[in-house]
């Protein structure tokens, strides 16, 4: 196993840091783009409901299945990779920043506004550091979700990781489906528990001082 | 932070923060409404949808022969079971492999091997989880429990894949190990949420049931359990989804399932294949979520 690893290192950090940045572009797409439903839907009030319905719907559809459904439109390779880990990373996202939109208090909205705020200035300055605890919180999920989703996306030649489980699938039999395989699961889990750490870090870091628990 | 004041101002309250009307009925959220009521219908309209487009589209022989339909199905329990004797247990069964007791079009037996996946490895994770966690609440062993709640945790980040092609790799494939890899990955969400849910009761409740003369079983069973019983479901629920979710992976290892003809369509690059097997697995999983919901609402004890 040992030498295993070692003659595929570079190979295998590669695929790692592969995993590693189509999880992170994901996220990100991801995080602007529920954000940004997020003020509609917070403008909205009736639109919530229909927000949480759609985004309870969208996370029980398997990934496998949405998959199935993109391959048509986008064809196999990277972008249904991306545009399935991205569905899946908005959903908790959107939730989250909708509990985290309404949680914030009302008065500090007229106040803002009686300084004479515009509304983007509201929006970034007051009530984006104000949910963002709660949205970040939904980040952090939504990274670990998306590290799953990954892999299974690699069936359809996405790339990462996910790519050695299935090369440990078709070459059963092999001595060397079963390291394939480990090498694949394990690397996810030790991306996944790195991606976790850095994500504790940029809450510490970005968590607005004055509210930080 | 403090409650959002209303904007609007003939806002509904949210019924679930208000006792509705008469006391001891269950109390229901109009979120709870909305989830029990609109997937059940949007399965229906996207089914009908299907079937209307199975009946009218021209297939060709691959398509036709993946999606027969047919609605006299013949049950193969008695050619497996011969003649099923009690007194004679080593009678030499063909498979003990549920999956097969059914004769038909294969993709009615797709249906039916997921749904059977995903059911026998619910009520085994049901059967191990809850009792684990149980025992991981009480005396010595409950040090574990954050260790236990904490590899949980993490436990979401292992890719499902992953697990399945390992424990292939190792028991070879089929129905059980298929089974096997389903109840490991969806036990960490039961087992979780029974710890947690356990963990939550009002201490003083269990004093206040010690106090009346309860033996420690009794307080587990009368006092603990039920009012644990909506954390747990909602630990059973996610499980559901997730072993449904990865029921359709279970095709990579020959355990058949609803991703069969997903992989199929893929594989000789058939989008008619490939959507209808990806609409049929996510319709199953939103029917199963809606089942989990309603076994939620129906095993609330009355009054939480």
């Amino acid at each position: 196993m040992w030498n295993f690893v070692k003659e595929r290192w570079d190979l295998i950090l590669y695929n790692a840091l592969q995993h590693a940045n189509l999880v992170f572009q994901a996220v990100l797409v991801a995080t602007i783009v529920a954000i940004l439903l997020a003020v509609v839907v917070n403008k909205f009030r009736m639109l919530e409901s229909v927000a949480n319905t759609l985004s309870a719907i969208g996370l029980t559809v398997p990934s496998f299945a949405l998959v199935g459904l993109l391959l048509p439109v986008t064809k196999i390779g990277a972008t249904t990779a991306f545009i399935c880990v991205a569905f899946y990373a908005t959903l908790p996202i959107l939730r989250n920043a909708v509990v985290g939109f309404s949680q914030v208090d009302a008065t500090l909205l007229e106040s803002a506004k009686g300084m004479g705020m515009t509304e983007l200035g509201i929006l970034m300055r007051v009530r984006l550091p104000l949910a963002w605890p709660v949205i970040h919180a939904g980040v952090r999920t939504s990274v670990q979700m998306s590290m799953g989703i990954a892999a299974i996306a690699a069936y359809v030649l996405g790339p990462g990781l996910g790519g050695y489980i299935f090369t440990g699938l078709t070459q059963a039999g092999n001595e060397n489906a079963v390291r394939y395989a480990l090498v694949g699961t394990v690397g996810i889990v030790f991306v996944a528990l790195i991606a976790d750490l850095l994500m504790l870090l940029l809450g510490r870091l970005t968590i607005s001082k004055g509210i930080r628990a | 932070m403090t409650e959002p004041t209303p904007a609007v101002l003939d806002e509904p309250i949210p019924e679930g923060h208000e006792p509705s009307g008469k006391r001891g009925a269950r109390v229901i959220t109009r979120e709870m409404v909305t989830m029990l009521t609109v997937p059940p219908i949007l399965v229906a309209a996207v089914f009908g949808g299907f079937v209307w487009w199975r009946q009218t589209a021209e297939l060709d022989v691959v398509e036709a022969n993946q999606l027969r339909w047919s609605l006299l199905i013949n049950s193969r329990f008695h050619e497996v079971f011969p003649s099923w004797n009690p007194m004679d247990w080593h009678a030499p069964f063909p498979s003990w492999n549920p999956a097969t007791w059914y004769d038909g079009p294969l993709l009615q037996g797709l249906i039916w091997e997921h749904v059977l996946l995903t059911v026998v490895s619910a009520v085994i994770v049901v059967a191990i989880a809850v009792p684990l966690g149980v025992m991981l609440t009480r005396g010595g062993l409950k040090v574990l429990a954050p260790i236990v709640v904490g590899i949980a945790n993490a436990g979401q980040a292992a890719p499902s894949v992953g697990l399945i092609v390992l424990l292939f790799l190792w028991l070879d494939g089929g129905f059980w190990t298929a089974i096997i890899a389903l109840s490991l990955y969806g036990i960490l969400p039961v087992l979780r949420n029974t710890i947690v849910g356990i963990q939550g009761v009002d201490p003083t409740l269990v004093e206040a049931g010690r106090g009346i003369g309860m033996t420690g079983w009794m307080t587990l069973f009368k006092v603990e359990l039920p009012l644990s019983v909506p954390v747990i479901m909602a630990g059973v629920r996610t499980s559901l989804v997730l072993i449904a979710g990865t029921a359709s992976l279970a095709c990579f290892i020959d355990a058949g399932g609803l991703g069969e003809i997903l992989q199929t369509g893929i594989s000789l690059f058939k989008f008619s294949l490939m959507v209808t097997g990806a609409v049929l697995i996510a319709l199953l999983a939103l029917l199963i979520e809606w089942l989990g919901r309603v076994l939620e609402l129906l095993t609330r004890p009355k009054g939480i």
